[in-house]
């Protein structure tokens, strides 16, 4: 899931600031079960941004609220057709990608980003949630028992652990696991600790050109365009 | 018909979600034969709505202060609690809100609106019932009784000390005032006078009256007596003789209140011999208790065989039993023990085996077994055109409550026959929780003992007919109704499109009910869930409703109302408090909050506090609150981690709070501490600071302007 977190609300306040109709739109999807942009906390916003205004004062903001299934698929976006017109922006609490999508889909009303799309990752408990994947496009997840280091160690070193490692936990934060040995742990639970003596020669970064593009239709020649 | 496509953008403080009730009957209700909404009644006790719980109840009950008193309540046999700790004590809380609410105080109209006139033959309580609500359809009827005074079995077979005749006197006086026309002392010979009399439907329900025989030698000596007659004696004002030594011989109710009258006469030593044991006895087992506190002795597995008088006194030879295999009612039959015999010297024998009806063979209907009236069980017609029958009569000796719902059931369907309607069986509609509780869930129930209404000191009972059992007092009866299980009207998932499977609800829920199924998708099972309503107020797609709306106030709803006066006031500074309505409310802290409570504290009553939403404590603060508190019942709650989940939002809000340039302590959660003398201090405290806060801030605007 990808998961993303609310802005502040000072920021949300000053890019709303040149617009009187704001329309805030929550998804349902993946910014829903973060808890960063589903229907309550689209409602909550819009409780808080009515609130900070006539508390101010100033301000002569409207604030509408809905909640599509997902932000990134126009399909989705078709139910807004007849209220775009009444809007002036709208504030979307998807992630950068649902952004984008009403951006496309929109082309003539300004959109803003309600929140600030932070990884991919997974809830460890309720509240709490930690990224798990760097999207890098070359999963290597096999060598390494199934624990990534590109994302969890805080260097992201292939060939690790670093000299920083201590009782189990990395030198940039000691409450933080150190990935490598969380790796080398696994590993000899898996009785294959032979690959922790490989070594992985370094990662080509050039070879990664974005945008990205995955095209599973099999019978017809690639798109052209990115967008 | 709700949509939720017409509601589900509906949202913010507008947002207020009306749909109707989906719960699913409990238990208790099914079990009634009445079909009372027990559950309802019970919240609104746990919440000190009494005069509201006694309207509930009144809707479903004709007499129920005579329930209160009597009922067997099978209710409470199927209350789920049972699987937790103790069932809820269902019946002592309806004597609470019957006596605190006042039922006394209420009047019966009726009016005829019908030309058809009803004779009602017997005025136990089925008869009672059908009068009661002949009338509410608007019939003319009479009731014919046989005896003195109304009441059948009601008046000559409960002691006093079970059901004061006040009581009995209060519901027949109450159908005098709906205008059911009364002949005491009169007989019923023939129902063809009755027709000819003008009436143009009759219903029989003349009751069991007639005592079984034990059938052993010396049955008819002097000295031996009949329960029925025996408890019909002394109810109707006679004091029989009894001598010292008295012997009961049967295990069922009419036994144990025998035997327990029989020591209120003054018998010195009153012994109850039951063929079996303990086990199989079908008196209700406190009562049984309660005889055995005040002295009276039970043989288990004994009989007697043969009873002899010898100078002035009854020689009755017993001889012991043993249990064998179960027979038909599933009991196990009882073998008698050979050489077993011994004999044991009385006064006085009171044989309470059982029961029959009489009907008089004039009547012309058909009589089935165990001399019992043979009726259809849906129309309860009886052989002969326009002649209905139902209560003991029909069925042989059976509960209050029973009797009460044929006689409703009577009524419905005589107004069915005399309007030319074809007569349907009572319609249910909603579906019956059943289930019961998984271990895990049972392991997560805050475990609250049954609270136990108190008893009249034994030196106080064996002397005289005072009715044993006492009231509840307020606290007391809130807090046992707080116990129940709410089962049947918990979380369910309405919207299940736009359930984004976050799993949120799964990891709040105290109870571990929800879970994921074959499908992928979440549950919330119904007979796990216990209506704290945290998952609601945490679900981030709102798709989580209750089964049963907030009762009649919604919290959005109240929360818009409260701030539409409190605009309209001018006192300040102006505090918005949420309140648990059960714990606070319903022992009276509530009510000290709001007399203590200076000009300008507005109170939101919310049935727990787990249900506030983080929104709704924004809107206050929006519409111009100037502190917002949340006060819980703490300890005293029957749910788990209500007051946590209180304060996981109270710091959410007060973060937003601070970006918007309000102080973070203008909202403030608590529980007042019930032990304290005065509750209302933290509350003060708090007043006090919004004040300080309030007027810091008018300053700030003078010096600006």
């Amino acid at each position: 899931m990808i998961v993303a977190e609310q802005k502040n609300l000072e920021e949300i306040m000053r890019m709303i600031a040149p617009y009187e109709r704001v329309m805030i739109l929550g998804c349902g999807t993946c910014m829903t079960v973060c808890n960063a942009g589903g229907e309550r906390e689209t409602s909550f916003l819009h409780g808080a941004l009515r609130l900070a205004q006539s508390k101010s004062g100033e301000g002569t903001h409207s604030f509408s609220e809905y909640t599509v299934k997902r932000q990134c698929d126009y399909e989705f976006l078709e139910v807004l057709d007849d209220k775009i017109d009444d809007v002036d922006t709208i504030l979307s609490l998807g992630c950068g990608i649902g952004v984008q999508a009403i951006a496309e889909r929109f082309p003539d009303t300004p959109v803003l980003p309600g929140v600030n799309t932070a990884f991919m990752g997974m809830a460890k408990e309720w509240g709490i949630w930690d990224e798990r994947c760097a999207a890098c496009g070359e999963c290597r997840l096999e060598e390494t028992g199934g624990i990534c280091p590109i994302t969890r160690c805080t260097k992201g070193i292939l060939n690790g652990p670093c000299a920083g490692t201590k009782n189990g936990k990395c030198e940039a934060n000691t409450d933080m696991d150190c990935a490598w040995i969380l790796i080398y742990n696994r590993l000899e639970r898996l009785q294959q600790l032979e690959k922790m003596r490989r070594y992985y020669p370094p990662r080509n970064f050039l070879a990664v050109a974005r945008p990205k593009r995955v095209i599973t239709k099999a019978n017809t020649e690639a798109g052209e365009n990115n967008g | 018909m709700y949509s939720p496509a017409e509601n589900a953008q509906d949202y913010g403080p507008q947002r207020l979600v009306r749909h109707p009730n989906r719960s699913l009957v409990p238990p208790c209700q099914a079990a009634c034969p009445l079909h009372m909404d027990i559950r309802e009644y019970v919240d609104l006790v746990a919440q000190g709505r009494i005069m509201e719980a006694l309207q509930v109840i009144r809707n479903g009950n004709p007499f129920p202060s005579i329930c209160a008193y009597v009922c067997t309540h099978p209710c409470e046999e199927d209350c789920r609690r049972t699987q937790v700790d103790n069932p809820v004590a269902i019946r002592a809380l309806k004597r609470f809100a019957v006596e605190f609410g006042g039922d006394r105080m209420i009047l019966a109209e009726a009016e005829t609106t019908r030309s058809e006139r009803v004779a009602i033959v017997g005025s136990g309580p089925a008869g009672l019932a059908c009068a009661y609500y002949l009338r509410k359809l608007g019939y003319a009827a009479t009731i014919f009784e046989a005896h003195t005074e109304l009441g059948g079995m009601l008046r000559v077979g409960i002691p006093r000390y079970r059901l004061p005749r006040q009581v009995l006197d209060t519901e027949v006086q109450r159908l005098t005032q709906m205008g059911v026309e009364i002949r005491t002392n009169t007989r019923v010979v023939s129902l063809d006078l009755l027709f000819e009399l003008g009436y143009k439907a009759i219903f029989i329900t003349i009751g069991a009256h007639q005592s079984l025989k034990i059938g052993i030698d010396g049955e008819d000596s002097l000295g031996v007596i009949d329960g029925a007659t025996f408890l019909r004696e002394v109810n109707l004002g006679l004091k029989p003789s009894l001598g010292d030594r008295v012997a009961v011989v049967g295990g069922g109710n009419v036994a144990i209140d025998a035997a327990r009258t029989a020591a209120r006469l003054g018998a010195k030593k009153v012994i109850i011999l039951y063929r079996r044991s303990r086990a199989e006895m079908p008196a209700d087992p406190e009562e049984v208790k309660q005889a055995q506190e005040e002295g009276i002795g039970i043989l288990y597995l004994v009989t007697p065989t043969a009873i002899r008088r010898e100078a002035g006194r009854l020689s009755v030879t017993c001889v012991k039993m043993k249990l064998g295999d179960p027979d038909e009612s599933g009991r196990r039959r009882p073998v008698v023990i050979e050489g077993s015999e011994f004999k044991r010297k009385f006064d006085t024998l009171i044989a309470a085996i059982g029961q029959a009806p009489q009907t008089p063979g004039e009547f012309g209907i058909r009589i089935g077994k165990g001399s019992t009236i043979q009726v259809d069980p849906v129309t309860l017609t009886t052989n002969r055109a326009g002649v209905f029958a139902g209560g003991d009569a029909v069925t042989g000796p059976a509960t209050v409550t029973e009797a009460l719902a044929t006689g409703r059931m009577a009524a419905s369907r005589i107004d069915d026959y005399l309007q030319h309607r074809y007569p349907v069986a009572d319609k249910v509609d909603r579906e019956t929780l059943t289930g019961d509780l998984l271990p895990e869930t049972i392991q997560m129930i805050r475990k609250i003992g049954r609270i136990e209404p108190a008893i009249l000191p034994l030196e106080d009972r064996a002397k005289d007919f005072k009715p044993v059992e006492l009231v509840y007092d307020w606290e007391t009866a809130t807090n046992e109704a707080r116990r129940c299980l709410r089962c049947g009207m918990g979380a369910e998932i309405l919207f299940q499109d736009k359930c984004a499977t976050c799993l949120n609800c799964l990891r709040v829920c105290p109870y571990h009910a929800p879970y994921i199924d074959d499908s992928g998708t979440i549950q919330i099972p119904v007979e796990q869930c216990q209506a704290c309503g945290i998952c609601i107020a945490e679900c981030p797609a709102k798709a989580i409703i209750m089964r049963k709306p907030y009762d009649r106030r919604h919290i959005a709803e109240e929360l818009e109302h409260t701030l539409k006066s409190a605009a309209e006031s001018k006192y300040k500074p102006f505090i918005v408090g949420f309140c648990c309505q059960y714990g606070l409310f319903g022992t009276g802290a509530l009510a000290g909050l709001w007399r203590s409570a200076k000009a300008g504290v507005w109170i939101v009553p919310v049935l727990c506090v787990a249900k506030v939403e983080a929104d709704q404590m924004l809107r206050a603060f929006e519409m111009g609150a100037d502190g917002v508190f949340i006060a819980g019942c703490g300890e005293q709650c029957a749910r788990e981690n209500t007051a946590s989940w209180v304060q996981q939002r109270v710091a959410r809000v007060r973060k937003t709070l601070a970006q918007v340039g309000l102080e973070p302590e203008r909202l403030h959660a608590f529980s007042p501490d019930m032990t304290n003398e005065d509750p209302a201090r933290e509350l003060d405290n708090f007043t006090e600071k919004i004040s300080g806060l309030y007027l810091a801030s008018v300053l700030m605007q003078e010096v600006k302007s």
